[in-house]
């Protein structure tokens, strides 16, 4: 890996939904074994960067860099998944389409590391909980260098979060990244690094969880 | 596996567990069926007609020597229309709320200056206006034509009964005036019993020749009253629940249903799951993700094209009826199931890609699926902006490539041409969709 350019970034990248401007022009970078937590209120576009970022959006200005081989996984807020398959055949389709060697064998990886049911019954089907540790999970295949995780721990219970982080931090210690948006000021404590703050739809400050500390700007979103 | 045929058995997988949909799917077919059936018989039905009688008819008519039951004879000649006896405001009310079509209006002297035979009397045909107003007058036209040959025997015959006089000789009446004829037999006989002279022997070479002419008098006459005779083979060949038509129409209709539904659902289905920003975050380009519907629409139309003529072509076999299934046409229908399949699925994907939401998606092309069909159902001479306008949708296409597939003795010309116009327009509505798609992302 290059150390030179950052592993993912948004150059000026902004949205635009119809007539309204979901996010305005943002700067952002992501670096070797760096966790960026995004916050701000509902609304603030946080989501949209991350979709950005993760390439399920186009942007309508600027564009979105990605280090040369780089994989990047995401997991939106509202679980990605197909209600009528089951987990297993979930991941097994996604693992097919990220093109992971032996779908099967990723598939049952995941279940097992997420605790999943694996009978057949359709995902729809799950508690809320068990949803969102299926779209983490659908987010893991392709062993992305770069996780994109949109409030990831928001329907999982305290076993489930810290699980979670786990795999985050050994993702970053090998030279991996997480983007995070969330609510949740513990979590910025614990398990970020950097913090960038959104307020309808601009970015309003980016630096050190310290910095973010110390500015007023957490009084107004956190 | 190709990342579109990966989400074709995706979809396939999702499909197959969806059983009111799946219900939906088998029984829609026999639903089409009884709808057809329906319309078929609805479109032969007796048009309702007025009849108003100011000339007061009697019950029985006597003209030319022949007696006619007034309400018999109408029975008889209306046999493609229902009389119905009104008086003028009531029959003008009708047509106007259009519970009669036409109005046939019998006017004062009509019996009498029919009896005359000197001038034609007149019947007024008034009709509803609209599309079916021709075909109406059409029909009344066939029942004054059935009065007339009624009439045209009677006269006929009349003239005859003067012609045999000629002939024979006898007493006879004109008008009320009694008289009586020699006849041409019996001065032929009187001449048999006069001296032979040269003037006798020339008046009898004018009695042979004029009895041999008289003999052909009624022939001819006939022949004069009918130049050409209709003459109506007996039935043979299907009827019309098994006619090559309603089999085309069953399969357009269905397909038609059924793949704007699946690929317009589908398509918007993967929004609502929200999985649409997974797939496009390079996993699968929305091109792809479109293929994959018109696939899926494709196959779907062939599964239950192919039913469908299976279940008609075994009804055929078991009911014996005349020419069977062309079962060795099944190859070329499978053709035509996967083009109109496919055409249609990418108008359905554009709509599905318009909607956005899955619901919404359905809701609209079941609004549009009746339209296109009406719209393909009209024949364009009758209303050529319908035939413009279905000319740049799949179903009018797809029943014709259909029909000529099944039955035309030499259909290549017309499939080929049929053909290339549903990829064509399949090919129209993929880049229409595709441009669309990126409003799922929104």
């Amino acid at each position: 890996m290059s150390p030179l350019t950052p592993l993912l970034a948004a150059r000026g990248a902004g949205r635009r939904f119809g007539q309204r401007m979901a996010l305005e022009p943002v700067e952002v970078e992501v670096w070797d074994g760096e966790a960026l937590a995004l916050v701000g209120p509902n609304g603030a576009g946080k989501s949209t960067l991350l979709a950005l970022l993760a390439g399920a959006l186009e942007p309508s200005v600027g564009g979105v860099e990605r280090r040369k081989g780089i994989r990047v996984g995401w997991a939106p807020q509202r679980p990605a998944q197909y209600g009528r398959l089951s987990a297993r055949e979930n991941l097994e389709l996604f693992a097919r389409l990220e093109g992971e060697a032996d779908p099967e064998q990723a598939a049952a990886r995941l279940l097992e590391a997420f605790d999943l049911p694996g009978e057949a019954s359709p995902s729809g089907n799950l508690s809320v909980g068990n949803r969102q540790r299926l779209n983490l999970a659908i987010s893991l295949l392709g062993d992305p260098e770069v996780l994109l995780l949109d409030e990831p721990t928001a329907a999982l219970d305290p076993q489930q979060r810290r699980r979670l982080w786990d795999r985050c931090a050994v993702l970053r210690e090998a030279g991996g990244a997480v983007v995070f948006a969330t609510q949740n000021l513990d979590e910025i404590e614990r398990n970020a690094e950097r913090v960038a703050a959104l307020r309808e739809g601009r970015l309003v400050f980016t630096g050190t969880v310290d910095e973010y500390d110390r500015s007023e700007t957490d009084t107004l979103f956190a | 596996m190709s990342r579109i045929a990966l989400l074709l058995r995706k979809d396939a997988l999702v499909l197959w567990r969806s059983p009111f949909l799946l219900g939906i799917l088998l029984a829609y077919p026999a639903a089409i069926a009884v709808l057809v059936g329906l319309v078929a018989s609805y479109a032969s039905s007796k048009p309702r007609v007025a009849l108003v009688d100011e000339d007061g008819l009697p019950p029985t008519v006597e003209i030319a020597g022949k007696r006619f039951h007034v309400d018999r004879t109408i029975d008889q000649v209306s046999k493609n229309v229902k009389l119905v006896r009104l008086s003028p405001e009531a029959a003008d009310h009708q047509l106007r709320t259009g519970k009669v079509v036409a109005v046939v209006t019998v006017p004062p002297g009509f019996i009498a200056t029919l009896k005359g035979m000197v001038q034609s009397p007149r019947l007024e045909v008034e009709l509803s206006r609209g599309t079916i107003s021709s075909r109406v007058d059409q029909q009344v036209q066939a029942l004054v034509y059935s009065l007339n040959r009624q009439l045209q025997r009677a006269y006929i015959g009349n003239n005859l009964r003067y012609v045999t006089l000629i002939l024979h000789g006898g007493n006879g009446s004109f008008l009320g005036r009694p008289f009586n004829v020699l006849g041409l037999e019996r001065a032929e006989k009187v001449l048999q019993g006069m001296p032979r002279s040269p003037d006798v022997e020339q008046l009898q070479g004018f009695i042979h020749d004029a009895r041999l002419a008289l003999a052909n008098t009624g022939a001819a006459l006939r022949a004069t009253a009918h130049p050409i005779e209709y003459v109506r083979a007996p039935t043979r060949g299907r009827t019309w629940v098994l006619s090559a038509e309603v089999q085309a129409y069953a399969l357009g209709l269905t397909i038609t249903f059924l793949a704007l539904m699946l690929a317009a659902g589908s398509l918007a289905a993967e929004r609502d799951e929200n999985v649409i920003g997974r797939l496009a975050r390079g996993l699968v380009g929305l091109g792809h993700l479109v293929w994959a519907k018109v696939a899926l629409a494709a196959g779907v139309a062939l599964v239950l094209g192919v039913a469908i003529a299976l279940a008609f072509g075994v009804i055929i076999e078991i009911g014996g009826v005349t020419g069977g299934e062309p079962w060795h046409r099944l190859p070329l229908l499978v053709v035509g199931l996967l083009l109109a399949g496919g055409a249609l699925g990418a108008l359905g994907a554009l709509l599905g890609a318009l909607a956005r939401e899955a619901r919404s998606a359905s809701l609209v092309a079941v609004l549009v699926v009746l339209p296109i069909v009406f719209l393909g159902l009209i024949p364009s001479e009758v209303v050529p902006p319908a035939g413009w306008v279905s000319a740049g949708l799949p179903f009018a296409h797809a029943v014709s490539f259909f029909s000529s597939a099944l039955y035309d003795l030499s259909p290549w010309g017309e499939v080929l041409r049929q053909g290339l116009w549903l990829v064509g327009l399949g090919l129209v509505f993929v880049g229409l969709a595709r441009l669309a798609a990126r409003r799922l992302l929104a």
